[in-house]
């Protein structure tokens, strides 16, 4: 799930989000219940005091005041206009002891209304008398809601406020952590760390920073220590490899030699050649890798791509495939190293050569919203999609027949890396390969 | 011909030597800058083979120095380190030609001989093989004054082969000579042969004489027999 996969701020935030809406909704489904709960005790609390004042009122004027003894019905009864409240006294015709509050409906002329109804019996001059105190259930209702709504606006503002507050503070407590992945994130290699200490009052931050570029600066050293030694290595294999050169040069050129001796002399010189070639493609990808290289000169691709294809055509005839190139008025000149640029260029369409034997190669170079693209297709053997990600490593190889160190496309994509050019490879087994070179538009080119 | 070589590799500067001795050259051999700086300041050189690699000086100055004492001379860079910078620093200082470590002999002696050409003039510069006229300044191959359409690989195929001339080539010699810095590791040695297949054809049209021989397993030889 792509949740599992979100960055830690993130999925703080989200986690405070889900408990505290958890809690809120929790609340919300309790809010009506605790508003009719309280609605319903002050309205109870509100009838006990009303039937206070009229026992009061009943001690005072006596009982006779509102029940006249000599009526038939011995009843006394006030509601006002609207019919919100009601007050009754009657006498009893049974000695019942009442003093309850309940829910109760009634008929007001010829109106049902819903109250909550105080009753309580009182005993007076020998006889009993149920006193009723009614509230109509439609200030309760009432009541009852508005308490809901300030109680679900209340508690969606709650909400909001502490989430924007957890916000602001995780991202103010995670903000080392950032800087640690930006400082991660931006090393091109281990060279160029950024080995300044983060600012934090986060102990735990302060500690995983130090112990980082601890780590950062034993790479460091052992990431110079290596490519030093395997430019020194290459270096340093030149002269013996030139020694032994020229001393089969000079053998070959004995003419007391037998001619199986002279073909094991040249088979010898084809592997000197190759590893000749190795040592020098390390070499200058330890200079890529050194920076050795200046990317200051002002190259105009297209007509860079011309001068491979001049340099590589004979052997698109040789194999009798067919050259495609679209037309280019365009000049697009991009500042790198001509000659490293020459060599990315001339080793992709070299491959595409060497892995196609019938058809084409097609070159077609075009200035894009992005830079300049330049894409070589070619209709060889393909690939599967594990050779495509691997196409770039040292030392792979796709065909059994065609013995390779594969090294050169390895060169291919660092000089393309240190120019900042973007390499991408579609292939389709027994269809074909077309890869894809997107130059930068800005920072170090020109249209 | 006069020639220096300096180069610190004990190993290879013999190895260089005992070519150019064979090949009728005179050589002296400087193993150190120091050295090499002595014997320019007081000896006329009519080529300087200079490793810019020395461990006890720098190679542009000794360049420099050999520019003042031996102004007459002819400077071949020979350095490990393969980059056009060092080319073209090495060329605007002076030099008039550079090889990558490691060459063949073969190719430095050509590269010798074409220098030489250009100083003596165009009387050198063309080479006759029957009635063929190859110019090696003109690039250009004529048959009785009627000119031979090459294309520059081939030309550059003929002139090697012709230049060493009795002398067997193997394939990688003749790829490194045509291909130069683009020769891969995994050379297809089919382009060679279609490029000989090529030349023959164009000579054949002329001459029916089979000037380029295969030798089996190995290459192909120029013949001349004078």
């Amino acid at each position: 799930m792509k949740i599992f996969n979100l960055k830690l701020k993130n999925k703080l935030v989200f986690f405070n989000a889900l408990t505290k809406t958890t809690i809120v909704t929790l609340l919300l489904i309790l809010v009506p219940w605790l508003a009719g709960e309280i609605t319903r005790q002050d309205t109870d609390k509100e009838l006990l005091q009303k039937l206070d004042k009229v026992l009061t009122i009943i001690e005072t004027d006596g009982i006779n005041s509102f029940i006249d003894q000599n009526a038939e019905l011995k009843a006394f009864g006030s509601y006002n206009i609207i019919k919100a409240e009601f007050v009754s006294i009657e006498q009893l015709e049974r000695d019942t002891l009442i003093d309850e509050i309940q829910f109760s409906q009634r008929n007001i002329e010829d109106e049902i209304i819903d109250y909550r109804v105080l009753s309580y019996s009182l005993k007076k001059e020998g006889k009993t008398y149920l006193i009723e105190i009614g509230k109509s259930m439609d200030d309760i209702y009432k009541f009852e809601q508005k308490l809901k709504s300030y109680a679900v606006i209340f508690l969606i503002i709650i909400l909001l406020i502490t989430l924007l507050i957890d916000l602001v503070f995780i991202q103010f407590l995670l903000k080392p952590m950032d800087k640690i992945i930006s400082k991660l994130h931006n090393m091109k290699n281990p060279v160029n760390f950024d080995f300044s200490n983060i600012a934090s009052k986060t102990t735990d931050f302060v500690y995983l920073d130090q112990s980082i570029n601890a780590l950062m600066h034993k790479i460091e050293r052992a990431f110079i220590s290596e490519r030093e030694y395997i430019g020194n290595v290459s270096h340093e294999l030149l002269t013996p490899i030139s020694i032994i050169r020229t001393k089969l040069d000079n053998i070959m050129l004995s003419k007391s030699l037998a001619e199986a001796d002279m073909i094991k002399i040249v088979e010898a010189k084809q592997t000197l050649h190759r590893l000749t070639h190795l040592v020098r493609s390390l070499l200058v990808m330890s200079r890529i890798e050194n920076e050795e290289y200046l990317l200051n000169e002002k190259v105009n691709i297209n007509v860079l791509i011309d001068e491979v294809i001049n340099e590589i055509n004979d052997k698109i005839l040789f194999k009798g495939l067919i050259l495609e190139r679209n037309e280019t008025k365009t000049t697009f000149n991009f500042t790198g190293n001509k000659q490293l640029l020459f060599t990315m260029i001339y080793n992709i369409i070299n491959n595409s050569i060497r892995y196609t034997e019938v058809g084409s190669i097609t070159i077609i170079s075009e200035i894009s919203k992005d830079g300049f693209m330049l894409n070589i297709t070619d209709t060889g053997i393909g690939m599967i999609s594990n050779q495509t990600e691997q196409l770039f490593l040292r030392h792979k190889s796709f065909s059994q027949e065609i013995d390779s160190f594969g090294i050169g496309l390895t060169l291919t994509k660092k000089i393309a890396d240190y120019h900042k050019i973007s390499i991408s490879v579609k292939s389709e087994i027994k269809k074909g390969t077309i890869i894809i070179l997107s130059f930068p538009h800005s920072t170090n080119s020109n249209v | 011909m006069r020639i220096l070589i300096v180069e610190d590799e004990k190993e290879l500067a013999n190895e260089i030597r005992d070519f150019l001795v064979s090949e009728k050259y005179n050589c002296d051999v400087a193993h150190t800058g120091k050295e090499a700086s002595e014997m320019i300041a007081f000896n006329p050189y009519d080529f300087i083979l200079l490793d810019l690699g020395l461990p006890d000086y720098l190679g542009l100055d000794l360049l420099q120095e050999a520019k003042k004492h031996n102004p007459e001379s002819y400077i071949i860079i020979i350095t490990a380190r393969n980059e056009i910078e060092d080319k073209i620093i090495g060329l605007n200082s002076g030099a008039d030609d550079y090889l990558a470590k490691p060459f063949s002999i073969l190719e430095l002696l050509s590269r010798i001989q074409a220098i030489s050409r250009r100083k003596f003039g165009y009387k050198t510069s063309k080479i006759q093989f029957g009635n063929f006229n190859l110019d090696t300044i003109k690039k250009t191959l004529q048959y009785n004054n009627q000119i031979i359409e090459l294309t520059s690989k081939e030309f550059k195929l003929l002139n090697y082969l012709v230049l060493n001339r009795n002398r067997i080539l193997d394939r990688l010699q003749l790829m490194e000579h045509v291909w130069g810095d683009f020769f891969e590791e995994d050379y297809d040695s089919n382009y060679i042969d279609v490029h000989i297949k090529n030349i023959r054809k164009k000579l054949l049209t002329y001459d029916q004489k089979q000037w380029i021989k295969t030798v089996r397993g190995i290459g192909y030889k120029f013949e001349i027999t004078d």
